[in-house]
Order: structure tokens, then C-alpha cells, then sequence
């Protein structure tokens, strides 16, 4: 085995650990359904106990195969045997108490929770992510700095160093969206035409007929996309942000890698909510049906519950980092735009995503142990889950796309070469439309039943967030008037972005409005415009700022023809897409559902959405084999590629382990492109 | 850091701000069985609250000027504070969106409870406050003595406050037919103890910790960081508990369960 290539190693291990996974599972649920053996059933070779013990022991194995008994490998390991001993504990505690002591799906809902909490918990000591606090709790030095063994293996472990990590959360961020996306194409795929097709009654797996499959699909798309996005950012800021500061790493290094590794055991529970049974309320999970879906709605509660600690703390690192780590000189309106931004975002995701957490926390105990806060019949209010919910979940937009908007403002420059016009306003801009995104959340409970005076405020206040992002719309057209434009990969899909959230912008005050809105609820009106907003504002400044900081990372540049394929293969579907989404949306096509009758005449559109939904995925793949193929085979570029005057250009690539060799000064503008004699940065060994 | 007041200055200060703690609290008791204002007993809380933030949390601290030197150890203590600051006010949104919960969900009515077990341990976490405050600043001027009696005090406070309200208070409502799945007074009551009640647990394990190494010496007057650190999110805890009394004790009209 040893002179095997290691992802071939890897994929064998996976085949191997996911058939011998299946196969204890199967025991597992036999031993379990037939009472200890005491009864014959049958063997469910379509329940969710062989499905997850063979995604769980693959994946392992997978990794195993990979770089061996270490990193990922271990925390995986401790996960499956933490979420094993939390589960029986729970059972222990049952026959004392004389409950019943399996369930469904081997364990009872309460010890899947209990055990899904250990399990993340045991991860994050596996993998090793606590060893250095602990040391710190016993009194015991821990090394200042973090040395990398060179090599792949580096990212598969955890590290210290802030390059390391961005690029640990941009993989598993690119992983996400893959899986992601895949469970898009497969709904999409049945919506293809009216009637159902392959999710249908008949359908039978992990304890879910084809509807409740396809509203599984359907809601962990929803929230395995946010994750995704959440690590998209994570990604870009923590490998940026420093580099642009002059910091040697982030403020907080070991809290940097607990954030990014407490994201990965979080995965691993949205995913196990799919085997579990599955949930039924889409990514949102209102109350009364969340009281009331599978288990697998529990995973859900709980997978967010700790992703949402990667993003809080994440945010807590960025801001702390921005405030102390700054080079001499960098006052605060000399700070790049794309800082201001990830603060800006960070603000939001530090504080109000303790909010998502709380109202998850209070559906599960309300399933646990009957706490009737959304229970009408005891007293409580549904609708406060609502708002709760929503403090976080709208201004999570701003989280996602305030990065993006900020990679746009930092990138436009360099590829116009003109100065960002209205430095200031645009940086004002990003902390604006995160303050203002605090006080709109209720334009998503219109229809909810709300005290009907809140509609209209609301509404005001929704509709002010245009200000701050027309300030930043006016900023981008002004940088481009009579700029000097190159069109590499990274500045065409900054174009690209800036024209999609355009979109997205416009299509989003009928939704803000009370007297639309009232008709567009809940329809496919809100799912374009809802994916217009992120593209624009995520994905496509999540592209353009891949292609563009790749040969920091790696010495080398992706691809231009792929990149350029990629691009036209991407943009023009993308289009279509939500353009027809949002033609059906108006016509009264239902969001959320499997199927839609014949005569509203929607069949032929749907057929085009699904298409080019595939033709996105197929695009999305190109970039994914350009990426994993550029880092050892692309073209070398070790100088500053995009003739940027942001420091990190300065110096060579790949950045060194300690960033600059030689500390910088902030002497001038930031964006003074085109402007003889201007310099931004002078370094330590520079006259 | 730089200490410009003498020990015996703030120790003394310490004092000062228990009293007009003790003092508040009562009149917060007073004003709640004489006249239930609801707008003066959150001022008196926000008053208790900020005495707490400034007086015992420092808060002013992050304001103090650290030097330059971004290696300096004042500057990495500077950086350290503002870290622990940004998680309070992100851990504040979790009982701010409790208090919102209890708010909507009970308004002006609260759960039946036992008042002289509610004042107790009110007055046990204070008084585990004023004694943390000590230990903190007999520490910080390299008085290891009064540092380990003064937390060893604190810690003993706390397990009284947390047994209090865990295995004293719990039980004692709950044979009241006041239970989690009894209704939703029951639910927001144990919702809101068991989470700070979860918060103390945490601050416990913290004083732990640092009791053990302030023994083995490894704090000084210069590197103390963790008791500082400890010593805040202890306050901290307090200060939770500041709003989260009133809320459940006093504002309201109690609600007696049916037999």
C-alpha cells in the first residue's frame, strides 16, 4: 500500500470502511428491530442506521487512507465512538428510569442528541483542537509559534497558521457547496416535469418515502449551502485579512483553528440528519412541525448549534485582529475595504448568531423535555420563534455577502486601474447596511400573523438598506467610467457578481414591500431573487477572489482557459435560472414542493431551470478540477501577477510561513492606482 | 498593566460598591412587594449592573492605553481583554434573547417561586463577587496569600449559589407542580436558571483552574492574566443574574398553579 498514490489509497479505504460500515449497521438495526434477536424480522437494507454507519466509518476511512492515523482521521474516529458512549449513556440512564431504550433508529431521540453533542465535543479532542487550552488549564508553556511539517498532510492535522487554515475552510467550503448542490440537482431533477417521477410514494430509504425525501433534499440544500458560505468566507477572511493587516496571524490562533475544526464535526451532523429520517420544514424549522419531524430534525438543531460557533468565534478572531493587529500607519481609513468589510460581517455573525442558537435550543428542549415555549396548548408563542429566528437569519445575508461586496471594492481597482472612487463612503457602507440589517429581520413574517403595526416600520427600515448598497453600486460604476479594463478570470467574474447583485438588489423591494410581498410570499419570486442576492454577492466574489489570491496560495495560477469556461458556461445559465424562477414565482408557482399541477403550464420552464441548473453544476466542476489540477500543475506565477499595490503582491509567492519577512509602513492611499508617485506601503528594508 | 491606586485604595473601593449593592437590592426587594414599578426596578438593576461592569469588570480597562509594541506583554494582555469582552457581548445576545423570550411569553406575570430562596441566593452571588474582587486585586499586587483565600471563598459561594438553585430551588418549585413540561411559565423558568445555572458551572471550573495555579505559583503580579480573565466572566455571570432576578421574582404578578 505504501507506494500507492494517496488519494487512491484514500478511495479504496473509502469503499472498504463504507461496506463495512453498511454491513454493522445492518447488524445493529436487525439486533435492535428484532428485539435482541428474540423476534425474526427482516433485514432493512434501506434503513438509516446502515446508511449512516457507512457514510461515518467511510469518511473515516477515507481519511485514514489519506494521511493515516492523525488530524481529521482521529477527530473522526473520537466522533463515532464520543456519539456511541453519549448514546448509551443516555440509554443507561433510560432503564434506570425504566424508559423505553431504543428507538427507530437504534437509539432514542434524546440519546441521539446527547450522543450527537459528545460526538462533536470528542472530535474536537481528537483531532486536537483543545490540546494547547488544556495544557493551559494544567499550567503547562505551550510553543509561541506553530511549525508545519511541509507536505499535504499539514492541512488534514490541525495548524495554527492563518494561510493554513483559510485554505482548510476554502476546501471544505468548496465541499460543502458540492454536496450541497448535488442535492439541488437531484430535487430539481424531479421538478423537472409535473407529476412524480422518482421521489414518489413508492420510494423507500433511510425511513423516508420520495416526498419526505425530497423536502430532506430540499431543507439541508438550504442550510448545507449557509454552512458552506459561512466557511467560504471564513476562508477568504483568514487567509486575506492578516495578509493585508501586516499581521504575522490572527489575534487569537488556536481560536482560529478551534473554529475551523468545530465546523467540520457540525457537517458531520447536518449530513447525519439526512440518514436519521430526515425533516420536513425546510432549512427555516418553524415550529409547530419541527416539534413534531423526525429525529433528523434534532441533527439539524444541533449541527447548526456548533457550526454556529464556528462563525461566532470566527467573526470574535476577525474583529480582534482588525482592531490590534494593523501594520504602523494603517489608520482606520486606510484600511483596505475588504477589512472593513469582514469586520462589518463579523459584527453581525459575533453577536446575533446566538440568536439562531437560542431559538434551535428552545425547539429541541421543547421536544426533549416538553418545555412548551412554541406550544400554543401550554402557553407558548410560535410565532416568537420567528423572531428569534429571523434576528439572525436576515442579517445572516449581510454575513454572507458583506465579504463578497468587500472583494468586489478591493479587486475592482486593480483590474481598472483607476482609485476606488469614494473610499470612505463605500467603507462607511459596509458597517451601515450591517447596523441597518439588524432592525429589518420581521419583513420575513408579513404573512406570519405578527401585530400588524410592525408591517410597516419594518418595511421603511428594509427598504433603507438600498442607501448603503446603492452607495456601493454607485462606487463600482464610478471605479469602472473610463478605467483602463482587463478582463483576466477573477475581474470577469467581479462583473459578473456586481450585474447578478444587481439583480438580486432589484428584485428585492417588491419582496420588502407589504402590499407585494403579501402576493410573492412563499413563492418562487423569493427563491430567484434570494439566489441572485448570493450569487452576486457570494459566489461569484467567492470565484473571482479564488482565481485571484490561488497563486498567493500555491506559486502557481489556475487556468485561464478553464477559468474563462467556467465563467461562460456559469453566468449565462445562472441568468436563466433565476430569470425563470422568478417568471413562475410571479405566476403562483409554490415554493418548497415536489410537484405543481400540469395545467398552470409551468413544465416547459421547469424542464429549462433544471437544465441549466445542471449546466451550473457542470461548470462548477470544471473550476473544482482547474483548482485540485492548478496547485501542482499550473502555470508558475511567483511575482505580483495582478500588478496590485496591496502588500501581499509585494513580496514572493507562495506567502512564507511568517508572512513578511520585513514589517511594512502604510505611507498613503490604499487605492491610488494610476496616480504617478503614489505608493500605498513601504517595507521596513526599503528607502 | 499599570496599577495607579494602591491595594488598600480598591480593596476599600471593593467594599464601598458591596454595600451600595447590598443596599440596592433591598430597596429592589422593597419596591417590588410595595409598589411592583417595573420601570424603576429595571433602573435599579441597570444601576447594580453597571456598578458591576465598572467597578468589578474594569471595563474602563479596554480603553487603557498599552503601548506600542505589539509584542509587549501589555499589549497581548490588551488584545486578550478585548477577545473576552467580544465574547461577553456575544454570550449577552443569548440572555437578551431569553429575556425577550420571557417577556413575550409571560409579560407582566411570573412563576410562583420562593422568595426568601430567591433573595438567598441573590445575595450568595454578590457577596461571591465582592469576595472575587478581592482575590483578583490582592493578585494583581502579588499577594498570593489573599489571592488563593479570597477565590477559595468565592468558589465556595459559587457551588452554594449553584446548588442553591439546582438542588435546592429546582426541586422546591417543582413540588409546586411548577415543572419544565408543566406550561410555559415552568419552561421559561427553568430555561433561564439552567442556562446561567450552565454559565456558573463554566465559572466554577474557570476559579478551578486558576485556584490550582495560583498554588503552584504560576501567576505574578505582572502575568495574571487568567485570573483577570476568570475573575470577569465570573462578574460577568453576576451581572446576568442582576436582570435575570428581577425578571423572575419580582416584576409581574405571580401566577399560582392550579392544585
Amino acid at each position: 500500500m505504501k507506494n500507492v498514490h494517496p488519494v487512491l489509497r484514500g478511495l479504496l479505504m473509502l469503499v472498504v470502511g463504507a461496506l463495512v460500515g453498511y454491513g454493522v449497521g445492518l447488524f445493529l438495526d436487525y439486533a435492535v428491530q428484532s428485539g435482541f434477536f428474540a423476534n425474526a424480522t427482516e433485514l432493512r437494507f434501506n434503513a438509516p442506521v446502515p446508511g449512516l454507519f457507512s457514510l461515518l466509518i467511510g469518511a473515516t476511512m477515507f481519511f485514514f487512507g489519506l494521511v493515516g492515523y492523525r488530524g481529521v482521521t482521529r477527530g473522526l474516529v473520537f466522533q463515532v465512538v464520543g456519539t456511541l458512549a453519549g448514546g448509551l449513556l443516555v440509554t443507561g440512564i433510560r432503564a434506570s428510569m425504566g424508559l423505553s431504550l431504543w428507538g427507530g433508529f437504534l437509539f432514542t431521540e434524546p440519546a441521539w442528541v446527547l450522543g450527537g453533542l459528545v460526538g462533536a465535543l470528542a472530535f474536537l479532542v481528537g483531532v486536537g483542537a483543545v490540546t494547547d487550552w488544556w495544557k493551559w488549564a494544567l499550567g503547562e508553556p505551550t510553543s509561541e509559534h506553530h511549525h508545519d511539517e511541509p507536505g499535504f498532510e499539514k492541512y488534514f492535522g490541525v495548524s495554527l497558521d492563518h494561510k493554513v487554515i483559510g485554505v482548510q475552510y476554502t476546501v471544505v467550503a468548496l465541499l460543502l457547496i458540492s454536496v450541497g448542490g448535488l442535492f439541488a440537482l437531484i430535487f430539481r431533477t424531479e421538478l423537472a416535469a409535473s407529476q412524480l417521477q422518482f421521489l414518489t410514494t413508492s420510494f423507500k430509504l433511510f425511513d423516508q418515502n420520495g416526498l419526505q425525501m425530497y423536502n430532506s433534499l430540499m431543507s439541508l440544500h438550504g442550510m448545507i449551502m449557509i454552512v458552506s458560505i459561512l466557511l467560504g468566507i471564513a476562508g477568504i477572511m483568514n487567509y486575506v485579512v492578516p495578509l493585508l493587516l501586516g499581521a504575522q496571524d490572527m489575534a487569537f490562533p488556536r481560536m482560529n483553528a478551534f473554529s475551523f475544526w468545530i465546523a467540520v464535526p457540525a457537517a458531520v451532523l447536518l449530513l447525519a440528519s439526512l440518514f436519521l429520517g430526515g425533516f420536513d420544514t425546510g432549512w427555516t424549522g418553524y415550529p409547530p412541525l419541527s416539534a413534531r419531524a423526525p429525529v433528523g430534525m434534532q441533527m439539524f438543531f444541533l449541527g447548526v448549534f456548533v457550526a454556529g460557533w464556528s462563525s461566532i468565534l470566527g467573526g470574535l478572531n476577525i474583529i480582534a485582529t482588525s482592531l490590534r493587529m494593523r501594520a504602523r500607519g494603517m489608520i482606520a481609513f486606510r484600511m483596505p475595504i475588504l477589512v472593513w468589510a469582514s469586520v462589518a460581517t463579523s459584527l453581525i455573525s459575533l453577536t446575533a448568531t446566538q440568536l439562531i442558537g437560542l431559538s434551535f435550543q428552545l425547539v429541541m428542549f421543547q421536544r426533549l423535555f416538553g418545555m412548551g415555549f412554541f406550544d400554543p396548548d401550554k402557553g407558548g408563542n410560535p410565532v416568537l420563534f420567528q423572531h428569534l429566528f429571523w434576528f439572525y437569519s436576515h442579517p445572516a445575508v449581510y454575513v454572507f455577502v458583506l465579504p463578497g461586496l468587500g472583494v468586489i471594492s478591493e479587486l475592482l481597482p486593480v483590474f481598472v486601474r483607476k482609485p476606488l472612487f469614494g473610499y470612505k463612503w463605500v467603507a462607511m457602507s459596509s458597517l451601515g447596511i450591517a447596523l441597518v440589517g439588524f432592525m429589518v429581520w420581521a419583513h420575513h413574517m408579513f404573512t406570519s400573523g405578527m401585530n400588524e403595526y410592525l408591517r410597516v416600520p419594518f418595511m421603511y427600515s428594509t427598504l433603507l438598506v438600498a442607501v448603503p448598497t446603492g452607495v456601493k453600486f454607485f462606487s463600482w460604476v464610478a471605479t469602472i467610467w473610463k478605467g483602463k479594463i482587463r478582463t483576466p478570470t477573477p475581474m470577469l467574474f467581479v462583473l459578473g457578481g456586481i450585474v447578478v447583485f444587481l439583480m438580486g438588489g432589484l428584485s428585492g423591494p417588491p419582496n420588502a414591500t407589504v402590499s407585494t410581498d403579501l402576493h410573492l410570499h412563499d413563492t418562487y419570486f423569493i427563491v430567484g431573487h434570494f439566489h441572485d442576492t448570493i450569487f452576486g454577492g457570494f459566489v461569484f466574489p467567492f470565484f473571482a477572489a479564488i482565481y485571484y489570491w490561488f497563486p498567493k496560495a500555491t506559486g502557481r495560477r489556475m487556468s485561464e482557459f478553464w477559468g474563462k469556461v467556467h465563467f461562460w458556461l456559469m453566468t449565462p445559465s445562472f441568468f436563466i435560472l433565476t430569470l425563470g424562477m422568478m417568471r413562475i414565482g410571479l405566476l403562483g408557482m409554490r415554493r418548497r414542493i415536489a410537484d405543481y399541477d400540469p395545467t398552470m403550464g409551468f413544465d416547459f420552464t421547469h424542464l429549462i431551470l433544471t437544465v441549466t441548473g445542471y449546466l451550473i453544476g457542470v461548470s462548477v466542476l470544471i473550476f473544482i478540477i482547474n483548482f485540485f489540477h492548478s496547485m501542482k500543475n499550473g502555470e508558475k506565477a511567483e511575482g505580483n501577477l495582478w500588478e496590485s499595490r496591496s502588500p501581499e503582491w509585494l513580496v514572493p509567492s507562495p506567502m512564507p510561513l511568517e508572512n513578511y519577512e520585513h514589517e511594512f509602513e502604510v505611507v498613503g492611499e490604499p487605492y491610488d492606482y494610476g496616480l504617478a508617485g503614489s505608493r500605498y506601503v513601504k517595507f521596513a528594508n526599503e528607502k | 498593566m499599570s496599577h495607579t491606586q494602591d491595594k488598600s485604595t480598591i480593596m476599600r473601593q471593593g467594599v464601598l460598591i458591596f454595600i451600595y449593592l447590598g443596599v440596592l437590592t433591598a430597596l429592589e426587594f422593597f419596591i417590588a412587594i410595595a409598589f411592583e414599578n417595573v420601570p424603576l426596578l429595571v433602573l435599579v438593576a441597570l444601576v447594580k449592573g453597571g456598578l458591576v461592569l465598572y467597578y468589578y469588570m474594569h471595563v474602563y480597562r479596554l480603553n487603557e492605553n498599552d503601548g506600542s509594541d505589539p509584542h509587549s506583554l501589555a499589549y497581548k494582555t490588551g488584545t486578550n481583554r478585548l477577545g473576552l469582552w467580544l465574547f461577553l457581548l456575544s454570550d449577552a445576545f443569548v440572555f437578551g434573547g431569553l429575556m425577550v423570550a420571557r417577556v413575550n411569553l409571560l409579560g407582566m406575570t411570573r412563576p410562583h417561586l420562593n422568595q426568601t430562596l430567591g433573595l438567598a441566593v441573590t445575595a450568595v452571588l454578590l457577596i461571591s463577587s465582592f469576595f472575587m474582587n478581592r482575590g483578583e486585586t490582592a493578585m494583581a499586587h502579588g499577594d498570593r496569600k489573599g489571592f488563593l483565600l479570597n477565590t477559595s471563598i468565592t468558589l465556595v459561594l459559587a457551588l452554594a449559589f449553584l446548588l442553591g438553585v439546582v438542588a435546592v430551588e429546582w426541586p422546591t418549585a417543582s413540588h409546586e407542580r411548577l415543572t419544565p413540561a408543566s406550561g410555559v411559565a415552568g419552561a421559561v423558568f427553568y430555561m433561564m436558571t439552567g442556562m446561567h445555572a450552565f454559565h456558573v458551572l463554566t465559572g466554577v471550573l474557570f476559579l478551578i483552574v486558576i485556584l490550582r495555579n495560583g498554588a503552584r505559583g504560576v501567576y505574578t503580579a505582572e502575568k495574571h492574566w487568567a485570573v483577570e480573565a476568570a475573575a470577569v466572566y465570573w462578574h460577568f455571570v453576576d451581572v446576568v443574574w442582576i436582570f435575570f432576578y428581577p425578571a423572575l421574582y419580582l416584576i409581574g404578578a405571580a401566577i399560582q398553579l392550579a392544585a
